[in-house]
């Protein structure tokens, strides 16, 4: 509190009587403070792994036959060769395997669709040339089956993940670490993302919003300087059309609209750019696709609770439960010339179209330059072993059940190059809206006002 | 050390909330009220060099608390009634107590009677019902209309303090929160509209003026170029130089249902065009001055009587953004008025007998604003290769529908000292009234924003202001840090400039407001604890 104290600063600084020396004398000082702290600090070692575009390509061309993950088994760094390589993307191990790991090994489950999944489609939607997909209108994946000899599967995968179930509906409490390589935290933040679908194939959410593919509003909580700052997005069916995007910020007390179209710039400070948005965010169209077949791979895919996070840097999901599961493989790679990314690579569920991790590689040398990796949780499992109720508010989880969905509980995103990373735990719970309310909810009206 | 007791209570009740667990964050005292808010320290050096000749004008320490209640959710009224008519209703308070240490610090500002020293006040108090389609917000509050940012178009229904750092604060600390009602109707779609609601604001009797210091030394009095530690007290007639006595009448319009405010705006969206259509009928907040009687007495003093007027005003305005994602990736914004009702003067009194009938120096005059904005998310990879900067850009146009070369603002009187005959007269100064008109008044502004830092914790800013015509300009180099969840430290440099000429200005900008006795080149720092 002593630096807050009213008149200590000015008397000391100010009105000293060699102001410039004492100046130079303090810079001098702070610079030599500066350099021993940052020298202090300690960072991890992390072995030297191969983290480039090119040894993604051969892990996922050339898979090793690993031994096989047992349902119950505890996976420890001694695993590693054994089992653990032949399942997790090489451009992965430098962050996910260290001293002390622990990675729980479950069965491999089939997780059901909702009953009434793909039943209430519009039939009338084609795909374009460009991979666009037109005059879909959700209730179900438009591509039921993936075919590797398919010159657009690529795209095909993409879309299922786009129009999954349980993409949208819920309430979204969060928190966000922000954390450097020492494991210093940087920033912590708590927000909320309430999203519904109004795309229902055969009608929409809200008669007479039909274009509207879904809607979604996010409020800030903390820190400070953040709360109460909220946004509201509203994306289309039209794929070809860009979101309509407000903010309101407290500090202005008025909504501003917001452009939509740069998706490439990191948010907010956290790792991530607007395309990374579950493996991917952005327009079909702006990429181009190859699908590179499928992979077994360990994920975060029915995970008991919010994972704690572990490593030296504490950045991955430690002491939580893997499954191994089979993936469809994209390689889309944007055609803008001043894209950041050279390639992106995601792995997508081949039964429910998750996305289990994303790698982002550098233009400028092909060498991993953005990631993430995504827990998972089945509804119905809300009911026996619940996830863990947020810092700031209760939920009634069991409203969950039933609806046959997966939940997202959470992310890690990683910028190699800084490095740095974004942990952010996810406290979903299915929420379905009415119609009235629905359009009460997510309106400009209640854009124009805030909690201050 | 009354007031500082006083913000020493503000502090000590602050204190415990610092050691509730995760009180870094919205702080839940119970399950339906939360409360956060932050003690702050603002410290302001008017300078030419930083080092030689800095003065400490301001040492501002603020306390602000913020609460929110929430009596009525899910149908249950004070967690124990059922009520089903309101789906939701919330109080909410902002409170803020100030205390300026820099008048205990300089004797200089003894002699201001301790003006402007401390603030506590429960600025915001209001309580939100939602009944679909219809929300309805009653108490003291801020409405903020518009596209514009810190320039005056629509963004008029709240008047401004600015006694303490003019308008270089954010507008939300230094609205005047006023007791209204605030109701909305969402339409939703109608027609060719979407996203449309209806908004009417009633404000039934509580006018409150634009706050402007005038008395020196505050360093954000609003005074002309001339001399700024001595007020007028002669006025020159022929080549005598009488005593000058000012009353002033405040004409300020009394707490009466006749003296409501009010207005009303619809808003939709056409085509991608979020667009608005606004009216708001009110006083100006800033008064003119009516000549009431002028003359020497029988004791050869020249005495005035002048009265400050509130003239109704009548406001009409559009406003509209674009989001335009395929050609430019800018959001443009447009915001256009024509306002019926401004006080001006009218100088000499009785010049022009259309303006000036009454020959009391006052009128009236329609003036139309244009405001051209465009926010875009830029790339500039040289300085930046993780983020965008914001770049944003207003071009403002005021201008006087009426307009006489007799009209003149009453914001700039400039006091000199008195010559008669060649001579300067001791101890005796004359003022004029320096607060020039244009018939059309420009100001460009442009500002520039990003983060820095792994996790985007260093946040630059730059702003810039120019007035074409008086050639005067402004800016501001922002850093803020955001050292921790609770500490944020900002610093930043205003400077005051100009190209050419002499002249004031509309606008407030340029380098007059960097001279000796005036000067306005500012150092802030500024430490934040947050909660």
């Amino acid at each position: 509190m002593n630096e807050l104290t009213p008149h200590s600063f000015y008397r000391t600084t100010l009105y000293h009587t060699n102001c410039r020396g004492y100046f130079y004398h303090l810079l001098a000082s702070s610079v030599v403070v500066i350099a021993v702290a940052l020298l202090w600090v300690p960072t991890p070692s992390y072995a030297s792994e191969d983290q480039s575009y090119q040894a993604l390509r051969n892990w996922i061309d050339n898979p090793s036959a690993g031994a096989p993950a047992t349902p119950s088994q505890h996976f420890t760094l001694s695993d590693r060769e054994a089992v653990l390589e032949a399942l997790i993307p090489q451009t992965a191990w430098k962050y996910y395997f260290f001293d002390d790991m622990d990675m729980e090994i479950a069965a491999t489950r089939h997780y059901p669709a909702p009953d009434d999944w793909g039943k209430n489609m519009a039939p009338d939607y084609t795909m374009d040339e460009d991979g666009t997909l037109t005059g879909f209108t959700g209730g179900g994946y438009p591509f039921t089956k993936i075919n590797a000899d398919d010159p657009q599967a690529g795209q095909k995968v993409i879309w299922n993940m786009l129009w999954r179930p349980g993409q949208n509906d819920y309430d979204m409490p969060m928190v966000t670490w922000l954390r450097s390589e020492s494991g210093k935290l940087d920033r912590i933040m708590e927000y909320t993302s309430v999203n519904a679908t109004y795309a229902l194939g055969d009608r929409s959410l809200v008669p007479g919003y039909e274009e509207v593919k879904s809607k979604q509003v996010m409020e800030f909580r903390s820190p400070r300087d953040m709360a109460g700052a909220k946004d509201m997005s509203i994306s289309y069916v039209d794929h070809h059309r860009e979101n309509s995007g407000w903010v309101y910020m407290p500090e202005q007390r008025k909504p501003r609209r917001t452009l939509a179209s740069e998706r490439t710039g990191e948010l907010m400070g956290m790792d991530m750019i607007r395309e990374d948005n579950n493996g991917f965010g952005g327009k079909v169209y702006e990429n181009n696709w190859e699908y590179l077949g499928k992979r077994k791979v360990l994920a975060t895919t029915n995970v008991k609770t919010n994972p704690e996070f572990g490593g030296p840097s504490q950045w991955v999901p430690h002491k939580t439960r893997w499954e191994v599961r089979d993936t469809h493989v994209v390689l889309i790679k944007p055609k803008a010339d001043n894209h950041p990314y050279s390639a992106r690579i995601v792995f997508v569920d081949a039964e429910t179209y998750w996305t289990h991790w994303m790698f982002a590689f550098d233009k400028k040398d092909d060498q991993l330059l953005r990631m993430n990796q995504h827990f998972l949780k089945y509804s119905e499992d809300y009911d026996t072993e619940p996830p863990t109720q947020a810092p700031f508010i209760k939920q009634d989880f069991s409203k969950s059940v039933g609806h046959q969905v997966f939940l997202h509980l959470g992310e890690t995103d990683i910028n190699a190059k800084k490095p740095h990373a974004t942990m952010t735990h996810c406290y979903t719970n299915k929420r379905e809206f009415e119609s009235a309310k629905a359009k009460q909810f997510y309106s400009l009206r209640n854009m124009i006002s805030g909690r201050r | 050390m009354q007031s500082r007791y006083r913000l020493a209570k503000i502090l000590v009740l602050l204190f415990p909330l610092l050691f509730i667990s995760k009180s870094w964050a919205i702080v839940d005292l119970r399950e339906d009220f939360e409360i956060e808010g932050y003690i702050k320290q603002m410290n302001i050096i008017q300078s030419h060099d930083f080092f030689d000749d800095a003065k400490l004008t301001a040492q501002r320490n603020t306390a602000q608390l913020e609460g929110k209640y929430y009596f009525l959710r899910n149908g249950t009224l004070f967690n124990n009634w059922s009520n089903n008519f309101f789906d939701s209703a919330t109080f909410t308070f902002l409170a803020r107590g100030v205390y300026d240490s820099a008048y205990d610090i300089r004797d200089s500002y003894d002699v201001l009677n301790d003006r402007g020293k401390d603030e506590y006040k429960i600025r915001e108090s209001f309580i939100d019902f939602v009944k679909a389609p219809y929300s309805l917000r009653i108490g003291r509050q801020q409405v903020v209309w518009g596209e514009t940012d810190n320039f005056r178009a629509l963004d008029i229904i709240n008047p401004l303090d600015l006694s303490w750092h003019g308008t270089r604060e954010s507008w939300e600390d230094i609205r005047i929160p006023l007791w209204m009602a605030r109701g909305i109707m969402d339409i939703g779609k109608i027609g060719p509209f979407d996203e449309s609601f209806l908004e009417l604001i009633f404000i039934p009797d509580d006018f409150k003026e634009t706050k402007v210091a005038t008395k020196h030394p505050r360093p954000w009095a609003f005074r002309g170029i001339g001399l700024q530690d001595v007020d007028a007290n002669s006025i020159l007639i022929g080549d005598t130089l009488h005593d000058l006595n000012v009353t002033v009448i405040d004409g300020k319009p009394s707490h009466n249902l006749s003296n409501a405010q009010g207005g009303a705006r619809f808003k939709a969206i056409w085509n991608d065009i979020d667009f608005s259509l606004n009216y708001y009928y009110g006083f100006a907040q800033t008064p003119g001055v009516k000549l009431r009687s002028a003359g020497l007495d029988d004791m050869g003093v020249f005495q005035t009587v002048v009265k400050t007027e509130f003239p109704r005003m009548h406001v009409f305005g559009v406003t509209a953004n674009y989001s335009d994602d395929r050609y430019t990736q800018s959001v443009f914004r447009v915001e256009s008025t024509i306002t019926k009702g401004i006080p001006v003067s009218i100088a000499p009194p009785g010049a022009s007998s259309s303006l000036d009938s009454n020959g009391d120096g006052y009128d009236t005059a329609k003036q139309s604003v244009v405001m051209l904005g465009i926010d875009r998310p830029t790339w500039i990879p040289a300085l930046n290769k993780l983020r965008t900067f914001f770049l944003s850009t207003q071009f403002f146009w005021r201008h006087y529908l009426d307009y006489s070369p007799h009209m003149q603002g009453n914001a700039f009187y400039a006091v000199e000292e008195a010559w008669v005959n060649g001579q300067v007269v001791p101890d005796r100064y004359v003022s004029t009234n320096d607060d020039k008109i244009d018939q059309d008044e420009f100001v460009f502004t442009f500002s520039a924003s990003t983060t820095y830092g792994r996790a985007g914790l260093w946040k630059p800013l730059f702003v810039f202001a120019y007035d074409p015509r008086s050639t005067g300009a402004y800016n501001k180099i922002q850093m803020e840090y955001l050292y921790s969840k609770h500490l944020v430290f900002r610093a930043e440099q205003h400077l005051y400039w100009r190209t050419s000429d002499d002249d004031v200005g509309p606008w407030g900008l340029g380098d007059y407001l960097a001279r000796p006795g005036i000067r306005r080149n500012e150092t802030v720092l500024t430490a934040t604890f947050q909660f």
